[in-house]
Order: structure tokens, then sequence, then C-alpha cells
């Protein structure tokens, strides 16, 4: 194993490790600053570091402090102390587990060697998600039972029930795509959405099997536990469900796991339906053959993106009333120096690209990089949807649950089978 | 090498795992311990390249059965004064490891007398899920369409049962 084979291997498994735990940072803000955005209001944008608010990210700091600091009680009447402790790791680990088989970028050719890119290179890849994400709900139920309080063990059943009948969709709805593209692999998977259908239509999951997208993305929401399928929580009827009884970090923990599973379940079903880390209509040989072009457009591009982004930052970084001498200007001016710095940097890097030997090692990692990003954004954005979803519908009723999981998700699902392996089988 | 520490490893856990099932007073430590069980068992598939097998062990032993049983448990809500008093169950643990001793020593001794093989990984993606498709399907196809039946028959008792005493009532 050669010294660059290693720091591959490290990069990789860092990635797949740190980025869902950056993202809890950035699910918060979403999550609070989305609820304020669909319920016409601010959301938290007041704590500050020395006037810096960085639009509400600066709460998150202060919401985790908070939580670190808050005395870590277990109560009396708690008899299975061990359980208790390991309910919110279990939920945790396996968040985090679960987004180790995503694909993040094309499998990267570097010297001769190539390099999977994702955290576990294994070759049953949504398979491994369904295993690990079943696992999480016995943190769930561990949780309830070792509460040994009633709101909790009533949270417990209502997530296990309600984790185990949404299952059965989710794994039916992946039957048909998994006819559609042959093969278990997420990388082969995000692969193949790179061609193009007719010619001109990217060829992903959400064009082929749009009722599979539906089943598939119902089922994700019941999976992670998200309104409108938040029942195991159902803070109105049973308090807090599952964690009524966790105080401190041991709910914070709860509290991350249920973000992290978000960013793992978005990326699942951006890797599953809507093509990956591809960028639509350049596949990764378009772009190495293209990187030069694709490099240049950046440079004109990221200037002009960046002054309209700075003139937006600059109206709505005001104080609403008359002020001397406005700090926010001040603050809005600071923020706009430092993401012109970054644009400068990544211009930089873009005129290095340009001047460099196309086709070398270069090119690949900016490919490589590209395709993260845009992995990245596509993440985002289904997290938005998440939000968006959680702060519209309101929480179903438990019998209505469970009759749209058994009555309508799996008829649909496996008639979406039979309509999928007859149109597959009729094309040969 | 990092293969045989892992093997020693998940084997040392699965039975740790089914000792503590059957030690544990509490049916959530035994249901808890029978999970690390499951969980090594699908380890070992692992280590001998049966993929599709380690990940089925997952999901479907270590996943959904298991949570059906805490489920069930959960359902029960046992408390400690439910539960039977069992004194002699350490008697009865070395009871049994005294029986198996002999027939254990016996096993090592028959695999170590087995002729030398080369050990190696088998190659060209055996145990993937797609060869074992393949196999299952071209090769073993009318044995598979029976158990499948089966499942069905089974699946229908359960139904049937399950309504029948809905009907009682």
């Amino acid at each position: 194993m050669s010294l660059l084979d290693i720091f591959m291997i490290a990069i990789r498994v860092a990635f797949s490790a740190f980025v869902p735990l950056c993202f809890i940072a950035v699910c918060v803000w979403m999550e609070r600053r989305g609820a304020g955005f669909f319920q016409d209001r601010s959301g938290p944008n007041r704590a500050a570091i020395f006037g810096f608010r960085a639009a509400g990210l600066v709460q998150n700091a202060a919401d985790g402090i908070k939580l670190f600091f808050k005395e870590d009680l277990i109560s009396d009447h708690i008899k299975h102390k061990f359980f208790f402790v390991l309910a919110p790791i279990i939920v945790f680990f396996c968040a985090v587990m679960s987004f180790a088989v995503v694909p993040f970028a094309d499998t990267l050719v570097l010297g001769g060697n190539s390099y999977v890119m994702q955290g576990i290179p294994m070759d049953v890849g949504i398979l491994w998600f369904l295993a690990i994400a079943g696992f999480s709900v016995y943190g769930i139920i561990l949780a309830g039972w070792s509460s040994t309080n009633k709101y909790g063990i009533l949270g417990g059943l209502r997530s296990a029930a309600q984790v185990i009948s949404y299952e059965i969709p989710m794994g039916l709805s992946l039957v048909s795509l998994l006819i559609v593209y042959g093969t278990v692999n997420l990388s082969e998977m995000a692969q193949f959405q790179g061609q193009l259908l007719f010619g001109f239509i990217p060829m992903w999951g959400a064009v082929l099997q749009p009722l599979g997208l539906i089943i598939f993305v119902i089922a994700a929401f019941a999976e992670c536990n998200r309104t409108p399928f938040d029942l195991a929580e159902g803070e109105s009827e049973i308090v807090a469900g599952f964690h009524v009884e966790y105080s401190a970090m041991k709910f914070a923990v709860f509290f991350m796991g249920e973000y992290v599973a978000m960013f793992a379940s978005s990326a699942i079903i951006i890797t599953l339906f809507f093509g990956g880390y591809q960028i639509p209509f350049l596949n990764t040989q378009a772009l190495i053959h293209l990187a030069k072009p694709v490099a240049f457009l950046l440079m004109i591009g990221l200037p002009v993106v960046m002054y309209y982004f700075a003139g937006w930052i600059r109206r709505s970084n005001v104080s609403h009333y008359e002020r001397e001498n406005d700090p926010r200007v001040f603050e809005a001016n600071v923020y706009i120096k430092c993401f012109w710095g970054l644009i400068a940097i990544i211009e930089l890097l873009l005129l290095a690209i340009l001047l460099m030997q196309s086709g070398g090692a270069a090119t690949h990692i900016f490919v490589a990089l590209l395709q993260i990003c845009t992995f990245l954004v596509k993440v985002t954005m289904m997290i938005f949807v998440y939000i968006w979803v959680r702060w519209t519908l309101p929480r179903f009723r438990y019998d209505q649950l469970q009759k749209l999981g058994w009555q309508m998700l799996l008829p649909l699902a496996l008639l979406n089978i039979f309509i999928t392996s007859a149109v597959v089988v009729a094309l040969g | 090498m990092f293969a045989e520490v892992l093997f020693i490893a998940f084997a040392a856990l699965s039975v740790l795992g089914a000792m503590g099932l059957i030690l544990f007073r509490h049916p959530m430590k035994g249901a808890m311990s029978l999970i690390v069980t499951m969980i090594s068992l699908a380890g070992l598939y692992a280590l001998l390249s049966a993929k599709l097998i380690f990940v089925l062990q997952l999901i479907v032993y270590a996943g959904a059965i298991m949570s059906l049983i805490l489920f069930i448990i959960m359902f029960l809500n046992i408390q400690d004064n439910d539960l039977p008093v069992e004194e002699g169950r350490f008697l009865y643990l070395a009871g049994g490891i005294a029986v198996i001793i002999p027939i254990a020593s016996f096993l090592i001794k028959i695999v170590n007398g087995l002729p030398d093989s080369q050990v190696t990984i088998v190659g060209n993606g055996f145990g993937g899920v797609k060869e074992v498709g393949l196999i299952l399907f071209q090769d073993w196809l009318l044995p598979f369409e029976i158990v499948s039946l089966l499942l069905l028959v089974a699946l229908i008792g359960a139904v049937v049962l399950a309504g029948k005493r809905r009907l009682v009532k």
C-alpha cells in the first residue's frame, strides 16, 4: 500500500464520518430559519459573538454549549441504566453508519489506480442502508422501554410498529428500482444515471421510476420519524415520547442522531433517484474531457453570482429602524468581504486548472471536487424538502398512518413492481 | 491475520451472546444478547465472503425478527416479580459445559485431522447478489418455488389464525 492509497482511504472515511456531523449544524440552522420562513417570522437571529450573528448559525453554538453544561441526570426509577445510556448511542451510531455506503464522487483515477469514493467500499450498497436503518429502531425501543414511563413506552411502541410497517413499502419500491438498474451497488447506480434518455433527458431514477420515488420518499420520512410521521415524539399527545426522560447531552445525541439520519436518507434518495453526484448532461467522461471549458465558465459565473449574493446580504442585513452607524451594515460588509475572499481563492484554483495540462491528475481531482459539490448541493436541497414538509403538513393520526402504509403504499409498490418488470421484459 | 483476529472476535461475541440469552433473568436483556449473537454471526458470514447472506442476516434476523421480539417484550410489561426464580441456573450451565467438553474436544480433533487444503478467498464475486440470484433461479428454481409456497402457506395460516380470534370475540 503506497502513501497515496492510505491517504485516499483516510480522506474517504473522514468524509463519510465528518460531513454528516458538520451537516447537523446546517440542518438545525435550516430547520429553524426554514420554520421561521414558512411561518412568516424571522427565526433565531439574535445570538451573536462580538456582534456577528452569521444569520443565526451562532444560535446552534449557544444551544450546543447549553446542552453540554446542563446537568446530566438519570432518574432513580430507571432500573436498566445500561440500556438507558445505550439507546441514544445506538440511534446516533446507526445514523452515521448508514451514510457510509453512499458514493459522493465517481471513482477517482490517480496514477493508474482507481479509488472508490465511499466510506465503506461495499457492493451490497442499498441493502446495507436497509439493514442499518432497521437497527436504529432498537435505540428508540430501548429508550422508550428503559425510561419506565408510560409516555416513553407508548412512543417506543408507536415507533417500532411504524418502522416495521414502512420498511415493507420501502423495500418493495426498491425492488422495482433494482429491476431498472440491474444492480444493488450504489456506485454503479450513480454511474447508470449519468446516461441520457432519448439523448436529452438525464436518466435519473426520478424519471424512470416516478411512482417508486413517491413511495420511497414517504417511507424514508416515516423511517426518519419526521413530521408527518413523528408519532413517536408526538409532543402534543405523549409529551416527547421515547426521549421524555432524557436530558442534557443524552438528549442532544438523540437530537443529532435525528438530523444525521435525515442527512443520510436525503443522500440515499439523491443517489437512488436524482443522479447522485452526477451533474445533469455532464457525466464523468464528458467532465474530464470538458474540464477546461467548465472551469472557464465557473470563473466567469462565480463573480456574477457573488455580486447578486452580496447585494442580497446587504439588503437583508440591516436594522429595521433608523440607527446611527448601524452595526448590522458593518456586519454585512465583513461577511461580503469574507465571501469575496473565498471567491478569489476559488478563482485562483480555477486559473491553475486552466493553466495545467488537461487529462492529468489535477483534472481528475477537479472533476471529483465538482461532483462532491454537486452531491452536497443536491443533498441540501433534499433536506430543504424534508423541512418544507415538516412545517407544512400536520401529524397523521395513528390509524391513518397504518392505513396509508398497508392499504395505499404496499399495493402501489406491488403494482409498480409488476409494471416495471413488464416494461423491462418488453424492452428486452 | 486481520481476518483471524476478526474471526476470533466474532466467534467469542456470538458465544457470549448465546450465553447471555440463557443466563440473563430479564427477557429484554436476553433479547439484546441474542441481537449480539445475530450480528456476530453476520460478521462470520461476511468473513466467508457470503455478502448476500451477511446482509440478509442483518436485515431479516438482526433487524426485523428481533425488533418484533423486542416489540412483544415491551407489550408484555414484565415486572421483576413476574420472573421465575432460577437459582440453579449456573449449576445447570456447569453441567452442560461438562457434558459438551468431550464432544467439543472430539470435534476439534476431527477438524485437526482433516487433510490440509488451501484456504483462499473465492474470487469472481462469489456470494454476491447477482451470483446467488443466478444460481437460485437457474439451478435451484423448483426448490426455491416450493420454499416460497411453504412461506405463503405459513402467511395465510397466520392471517387465518389472527382473524379467527376476532370472530370469537
